[in-house]
């Protein structure tokens, strides 16, 4: 991190000043605007002009503060985040503290009203803490390795938003408002956000203050830091705390906001602060800048008081393609190895194994084939009432099958492509892109058929899985960068999906759906064609396994066998996409199969691609299989939708499994 | 006029809707003759239910009772689950001789087919009027079951509404903004091609809010918005989320808006939004009753 101070190119001082004076002048102008942009208010002159006082000084300046106020909270504890983790794509998102804190809002708001006599800041708070210690806690034997921290916050992210839009789902269209707040609306009628803010934000910046030596002494390594007299744990814990609580407050009080606490320490560095200081001061600076920015053009763009977008999506907008921009600057000097570079044992005979994993997938299906509950409890269903319940079973069945199947050899391309056993349609925001391509066919055609659907899913994931590339390519490939632009191409995809989540129409209603990953009204043609892609699209795959035997031991190597590199790699990159899109069509984006499974397989010691390719497939087909059984079964008659569920269970196995590692 | 006039003609049409059920015996006749029937949309459910018929089946019931209140729900009906995500095997299971749905649950349509033959009436569409739709359906219904209390409901309510109107015409002659609070800073509103903008044209009251809307869930609204109306009657129509009001009620601007200053401010009784003949006429009882109380002090 402190190697990434000295990336940016030094600039002369007075240029620095010149640069945020322009941009001064240029928020100055935004707020101009707005206030000159405000809608006329009819009635009688004197009355108008006092409502127009009142919306003046009690809405539009408030907001333009509480923007200014929040985008620095959040900019300062980013870059608290980024130093004390000595990691530089911490961030209250990455690290799951805003989604821990949505998801105790949301708990606190749909399930238990009662707990609102609290604060809400004091939930958000707990949720947000709650989250980090689980990262933190998984992380903490590896050293708070960027990349675990990264993907254990990545995961801790998935489960909370499953959970939240399961919350949703399950309480119908009445919960508006965490729709509204989800997504970070800055909308203001009085001054008690901003004074809320206030003396917050003053504390955390006195508190960094008073912090300074000892967080400039932790860029030394903690030996040297210790003998030079510093509580380590001790100083890191109250930073920590420290960061948590200045997101958690924005988040209780105007949402989550995508993105801004990654983004602002970025701009600040890239500005040229260099100095711990310079950095947090300059990223609060930077997020406040930002923020307001952004909130003063959804204003501006929308049409009279209404926002084009809530604050918060805008920013994910914004951040990300700025954070992909950034991206090639920043030299990092981490040296970060793949959390996942342990040795694995390796199978004796796997042709047993998978005949085995195969006798295992027949079995699961039957069983949920003919077990099912129905108001008298558990049914095993068997002659005329088995063949009456088959055409509601067989289809969901099939299809959660060939989606998982799908997304499992999605991911296991992609890990091989790539040569980075993290990759996965997930991590790499190639499912977020299907959904950007899904968002983008709704708003072209209002009401799409499933072949243009299909198509423009397909090509989102295309070309998100493409610009990754690119970006890995001129990066060397290194873990770090691929996890940093998959987490921004992700932010990017889903900052559109809820651009149009936010704006509570049919087309929400037909996102939320797919989102949630739901096989309910999957009939026998929507399962004949994800069986029908499942066999054309991965059929291939087992024809190319020295490709995929070659590819993951780096350009040069497979290069050097004769194998065309850049052909190999499109051809693999259209078949990955064409797998993301057509599974996650069915499963939603947030199943993690495309991580779990070829792990699974990996972890079982399946290593030749033919072999591991086999057993993901195998692996993620009964995932989702059992998956789609329990979620129509634990709240019978009301359901979980499939792709909440499976992240609900294979989450946790995937943070299991991170804790596990840190132990060898 | 008023408070007992008004509250009586809700008791009047209550007893018309209901003429055909009163008596216990003639209820389980009906029953037993009438075919079983089933639905996911709950502007179908409350139709079915206030006409009579013999549902077996809907989706979402818990939620139904508490935003919809009106019809209640007898106690052996099915719940389906989530209407967005209905449970097949369930509906199954209960065993419906027809099932009515509605263009909001067509995509169901082809998995319904299977269990019974499906009947599609819509009162959403859009372009079109929520409530001549409504009146159409039920009447097609009430046919299709050969419930004669179809037509009796629609006649209620056009007398209900005729008698609210007359006595709503001596009033302020102010507008009236139905809105329902997503939390303390949004609303959604519903204009007139909204069911509550319908029933409002029908009661003779302006609705304050002419900008675009959209047939279903609008795009949520800023607080603000109320400023640029400040001769309007506002209608706070619940479900609300918990802490909202309690928040409004702190909060300045709130506080400065000369709807609220003038107690020009009423919360009515939960209505469902996306209803049929029965949500119109509950909600404009609620608001015939809550608006001449106002008036009257």
């Amino acid at each position: 991190m402190h190697g990434m101070a000295e990336i940016a190119r030094p600039r002369p001082l007075e240029r620095r000043g010149l640069a945020f004076a322009a941009t001064g002048i240029g928020c100055l102008a935004l707020l101009l605007m707005t206030v000159w942009m405000m809608p006329a208010v009819p009635g009688p002159a004197e009355q108008a002009e006092r409502l127009r006082s009142i919306l003046l000084w009690q809405s539009l300046m408030p907001r333009a503060l509480l923007a200014v106020l929040a985008g620095a909270a959040l900019g300062l504890s980013g870059a608290l985040l980024q130093h004390v983790l000595r990691n530089p794509i911490a961030d209250a998102s990455t690290l799951g503290i805003a989604s821990g804190a949505q998801l105790a809002l949301t708990v606190a708001l749909a399930l238990w009203p009662a707990l609102l006599v609290l604060p809400r800041e004091m939930i958000a708070f707990s949720g947000g803490f709650l989250s980090l210690a689980v990262v933190l806690g998984l992380s903490w034997r590896r050293q708070l390795d960027p990349v675990t921290v990264a993907l254990s916050g990545m995961i801790v992210t998935m489960i909370a938003s499953a959970l939240s839009v399961a919350i949703i789902l399950a309480r119908g269209e009445y919960v508006m408002s965490i729709f509204i707040w989800g997504s970070g609306s800055l909308s203001q009628q009085d001054w008690s956000g901003v004074l809320s803010l206030v003396p917050r934000l003053i504390f955390g910046v006195i508190a960094t203050v008073l912090l300074m030596r000892p967080l400039r002494v932790m860029s030394l390594d903690d030996s040297a830091a210790r003998s030079l007299g510093v509580a380590i744990h001790a100083t890191r814990l109250a930073v920590l705390a420290l960061a948590v609580w200045l997101a958690a407050s924005v988040t209780a009080i105007v949402g989550v906001i995508g993105f801004l606490g990654l983004a602002a320490p970025a701009i600040a560095r890239y500005r040229g602060a260099r100095t711990t200081g310079e950095i947090a001061f300059g990223a609060a600076i930077a997020g406040g800048l930002l923020l307001f920015s952004a909130d003063s053009l959804m204003q501006i763009l929308g049409p009279g008081f209404s926002d084009l977008a809530p604050a918060g999506a805008a920013t994910a907008l914004f951040g990300g393609p700025l954070l992909l921009l950034l991206l090639p600057r920043v030299r990092s000097t981490l040296g970060l190895k793949t959390a996942t570079a342990v040795p694995l044992r390796r199978l004796r005979r796997p042709e047993t194994g998978l005949a085995l994993l195969a006798v295992g997938l027949i079995l699961l299906f039957a069983l949920t084939l003919t077990l099912g509950v129905s108001d008298d409890g558990l049914v095993m269903s068997a002659g005329p009432a088995f063949t009456e319940l088959l055409p509601f079973r067989l289809p969901r069945l099939l299809a959660a099958g060939g989606a998982g199947a799908m997304l499992a050899a999605a991911g296991l391309v992609m890990q091989r492509i790539t040569g980075n056993p993290l990759a996965s349609p997930e991590v790499l925001g190639v499912s977020a892109g299907a959904g950007a391509g899904l968002t983008v066919a709704l708003f072209v055609v209002a009401f799409p058929s499933l072949p243009v659907m299909l198509g423009s899913m397909a090509g989102g994931a295309l070309l998100t899985f493409l610009m990754m590339m690119a970006l890995m390519a001129r990066s060397g490939f290194s873990a770090e960068r691929v996890l940093l632009a998959g987490v921004a191409a992700g932010a990017l995809g889903m900052a559109l999906v809820s651009l149009v989540l936010a704006q509570g129409d049919m087309r929400s209603y037909i996102l939320l759906l797919w989102i949630s990953g739901s096989t309910n009204r999957v009939g026998a043609m929507e399962a004949a064609i994800t069986i029908g892609a499942l066999v054309l699209l991965t059929a291939p795959l087992f024809f190319l396994g020295r490709w995929l035997a070659l590819l993951p031991l780096g350009p040069d190597v497979a290069r050097s066998v004769g194998l065309p590199v850049a052909g190999t790699r499109l051809l693999l990159a259209l078949l990955a996409a064409l797998l993301t899109a057509a599974g996650s069509f069915v499963a939603g984006p947030l199943s993690l199969t495309g991580l779990v499974a070829p792990h699974l397989a990996r972890m079982s010691g399946f290593r030749r691609p033919g072999h591991q390719l086999a057993a993901a497939l195998m692996i993620g087909a009964g995932l989702l299989v059992a998956a789609d059984w329990l979620s129509r079964l634990v709240i019978y008659p009301y359901q979980i939708p499939l792709g909440l569920f499976s992240a609900l269970i294979s989450g946790p196995y995937l943070l299991w499994l991170l804790g596990r590692k840190s132990d060898g | 006029m008023t408070g007992a006039s008004t509250s009586l003609t809700r008791r009047q049409m209550l007893a018309a809707l209901t003429a055909g059920l009163a008596v216990p015996g003639r209820a389980h006749a009906a029953a037993s003759v009438s075919p079983r029937v089933a639905t996911l949309d709950w502007a179908l459910l409350e139709t079915l239910l206030a006409i009579g018929a013999n549902v077996v089946a809907g989706a979402e019931l818990r939620q139904f009772r508490q935003v919809a209140v009106e019809p209640h729900v007898p106690v052996g009906v099915t719940d389906l689950g989530l209407r967005g995500l209905p449970n097949f095997e369930a509906l199954h299971h209960a065993r419906p001789e027809l099932i009515f749905n509605s263009n909001f649950y067509a995509a169901n349509e082809p998995v319904l087919a299977r269990i019974a033959p499906v009947e599609t009436h819509s009162i959403y569409l859009p372009g079109t009027s929520p409530f001549a739709l409504a009146v159409e359906a039920t009447r097609a219904i009430g046919e299709r079951l050969e419930l004669s209390a179809g037509t009796a409901m629609i006649e209620a309510l056009a007398a209900q509404l005729d008698r609210q109107r007359r006595a709503l015409s001596s009033g302020d002659g102010r507008p009236v903004l139905p809105i329902n609070l997503g939390d303390a800073r949004h609303f959604r509103v519903f204009g007139s091609d909204s069911m509550f903008g319908e029933v409002l044209a029908r009661l003779g009251l302006a609705n304050a809010w002419t900008g675009p809307t959209a047939y279903t869930a609008t795009a949520p609204i800023g607080i603000e918005t109320l400023a640029t109306m400040p001769d309007a009657w506002g209608l706070l129509i619940p479900p609300h989320p918990a802490d909202a009001i309690g928040t409004l009620e702190t909060s300045a601007f709130w506080n400065a808006l000369p709807q609220v200053r003038e107690g020009r401010v009423l919360i009515l009784g939960p209505v469902n939004p996306y209803g049929a003949l029965p949500a119109a006429g509950r909600f404009a009882d609620l608001l015939t009753e809550g608006l001449t109380r106002a008036w009257n002090g």
